[in-house]
């Protein structure tokens, strides 16, 4: 068989949206099938509710900017926020055929990277044909930092084995989301950057020449041969700023300090998105972007 | 003619003589089987002799160059084709300057650099720009682009060929007719259409589309350029065989020089970085190894210097190293921005 060049006039990026107009703006559709975005943050800055939420998402109709698919999502940190995902669902009703969205999303917990692989050589049938008969555009994996930070020692030989992993896990990924045109959707952890000096792990990667999140210069975790693997990086980062407010109560004035929290979310590199971030927030109903 | 005049080893040469072959001529009419048999040597010796005395005869004298190796050029000849040999645009003029007017046909070059410093950016901005028309200066090619990583993002293609299109029709002067024929001819989807898009999802298979691109090269000639997005990503799992890797690595150059040469086309090889431990501290460096930096003609790193990007030629046979400041824009790949400003001012 010889190979085929693809028509270019007639393969358009189907994107998955976010559920919020804003954040679609800022990623221009939303996340792209066939390629891994990746969402970097420390804890608590909302990557696992940005999933969730995508889980949900997915499986509007492509009118509405979903991939009108089921989800795969496979967690490596327990446990699984199964209460979280039913409070979302009632706030994304996703169709009126589907009374329960939740049938569509299939979980998996992951506790090694060597398992994620064997997972990854077996899932072909659930993807074509899954128990909700409606076939799998997206998989999220949450998060691929803690597979990795655990069993692997700062050794040469480790280190090797384990960027060698990142490759394999990469294509793997890479290779489901061509041939079913899959969304792919990890996470990342991110590490402290200590010291003042611009050492291998302070070295620029993307738009930005450094990220900040709660006043600390971090960087994505698993270093630079994880940083070739993936095609989209995106950062979420928080400030807390404290704010005092006069109140009155009653007949007394109080000084109360409130902590607010800002989000924000940032394009850090992708082949199709210019430089841009927003502001979003967290609530009940799901993440929102903020218009400035 | 005498048969010590041909190409042929000592050993050889003593053979013919022994037996009496000791005009061109003489060998001319006999067959390999004749003369394996009269001097002694396997079949396949009687016909290696038998093609060199061939070609021989058939040389004319008054061309001497072709005398030694069929095939070979002066150097003189080279230089003159180099001087005509065109180049492609990257549309960022101080990018332009430090390579000699643009990426130049006949030559493999490798451009690497960390994630997100616009690798793939340029890989598309090059596959658009070898479509400028010949009347505006450029090659009016088509490109090939094989993709590994699954970067190619079609919608980024049609804003970087748009913008392609909105910079010919501003700076070229048209006359009426031209231009509303040329505006016809110059949509961004036939730039698309002008690419020709390879996605690859394991090392085999890249192997394998390069194997076949001579093929396909030779069937449509028009080809200018051949980037490939990037080279590195499948060597760099399941390979335990470091020398194996070398190997189907030098392999896969040479038979990207030999595409070059032969169609004379501008190959593009994308790279990532990696860090490489020396002396004690960590250094990045390009990917896939020491062996590997001699495969390529010239050798483009791309690098942060500040909030601006530059670009540093590591390794060129005929350029200076230098290094020149570019940007990446809605537009695709630009002159950077504060160097407009300078421009500007004076």
């Amino acid at each position: 068989m010889q190979p085929q060049p693809q028509d270019l006039l007639h393969l358009a990026t189907q994107k998955c949206t976010l559920g919020c107009a804003i954040l679609d703006r800022v990623l221009v559709g939303g996340i792209p099938c066939n390629s891994i975005t990746e969402i970097v943050s420390e804890s608590g800055c909302g990557k696992t509710q940005l999933c969730l939420q995508l889980l949900l998402t997915a499986q509007l109709p492509i009118s509405r900017g979903g991939l009108s698919s089921s989800s795969l999502y496979f967690h490596s940190e327990f446990p699984f926020p199964s209460r979280r995902l039913h409070q979302l669902s009632l706030s994304f009703p996703t169709s009126q055929e589907n009374p329960n969205p939740l049938d569509r999303i299939f979980v998996r917990g992951v506790q090694s990277a060597e398992e994620l692989l064997g997972l990854l050589d077996r899932i072909d049938t659930i993807i074509v044909n899954p128990p909700s008969n409606v076939p799998v555009k997206l998989v999220v994996i949450d998060s691929i930092a803690a597979l990795f930070r655990s069993e692997f020692d700062n050794t040469p030989s480790d280190l090797k084995r384990r960027s060698g992993l990142f490759f394999k896990i990469a294509a793997k990924l890479k290779l489901k989301a061509e041939k079913f045109g899959l969304a792919v959707l990890v996470t990342n952890q991110v590490v402290d950057l200590m010291g003042s000096d611009n050492g291998i792990n302070g070295m620029r990667i993307g738009n930005s020449s450094c990220l900040l999140t709660s006043g600390r210069r971090v960087c994505p975790a698993l270093g630079l041969s994880w940083a070739n693997c993936v095609n989209s990086r995106l950062f979420l980062s928080r400030t807390e700023e404290i704010v005092v407010t006069r109140e009155q109560r009653g007949s007394e004035e109080t000084n109360e300090d409130v902590v607010i929290t800002q989000r924000r979310l940032q394009v850090v590199f992708a082949p199709h998105l210019p430089k841009a971030s927003c502001e979003f927030v967290i609530v009940r109903k799901g993440v929102f972007g903020l218009e400035l | 003619m005498e048969v010590c005049a041909l190409p042929l080893s000592p050993s050889q040469r003593s053979k013919l003589i022994s037996s009496g072959y000791t005009k061109i001529s003489s060998l001319l009419s006999v067959s390999p089987i004749d003369l394996a048999r009269d001097i002694s040597v396997s079949h396949n010796e009687a016909v290696e002799i038998l093609n060199v005395a061939n070609q021989s005869g058939r040389f004319d004298k008054s061309d001497p160059k072709q005398w030694i190796v069929s095939g070979a050029q002066t150097a003189w000849d080279i230089l003159y084709e180099e001087d005509f040999a065109p180049h492609i645009t990257t549309s960022c003029g101080d990018l332009d300057n430090i390579l000699g007017g643009g990426i130049n046909c006949k030559e493999v070059t490798e451009i690497g650099g960390v994630p997100g410093i616009g690798k793939t950016q340029l890989g598309i901005q090059l596959a658009v720009n070898v479509q400028i028309p010949i009347d505006c200066g450029g090659l009016g090619g088509k490109a090939i682009y094989i993709d590994t990583e699954g970067s190619f993002m079609v919608e980024r293609v049609f804003q970087i060929a748009k913008s392609c299109v909105e910079d010919i029709m501003e700076n070229h002067n048209f006359q009426h007719t031209d231009f509303q024929a040329c505006k016809e001819k110059l949509q961004p989807n036939s730039f698309l259409a002008n690419i020709f898009y390879f996605r690859i999802c394991s090392y085999t298979e890249q192997i394998a589309v390069i194997n076949y691109l001579e093929k396909f090269i030779s069937e449509h000639k028009d080809v200018k350029i051949v980037i490939i997005d990037s080279v590195t990503f499948h060597f760099r799992q399941d390979f335990d065989d470091m020398a194996l890797r070398t190997r189907v690595l030098s392999g896969m150059a040479l038979k990207l020089m030999k595409l070059a040469k032969k169609f004379s086309l501008a190959v593009i090889l994308l790279n990532q970085v990696t860090t490489k431990f020396t002396e004690g501290s960590f250094q990045l460096t390009l990917a896939l190894g020491d062996s590997w930096s001699h495969a390529c003609t010239n050798r483009v790193i791309l690098y942060w210097n500040g909030n601006e990007r530059y670009a540093y030629i590591e390794k060129s046979p005929s350029l200076r190293s230098a290094s020149a400041p570019y940007s990446v824009t809605s537009k695709g790949i630009r002159d950077a921005t504060s160097h407009c400003k300078r421009t500007r001012m004076m």
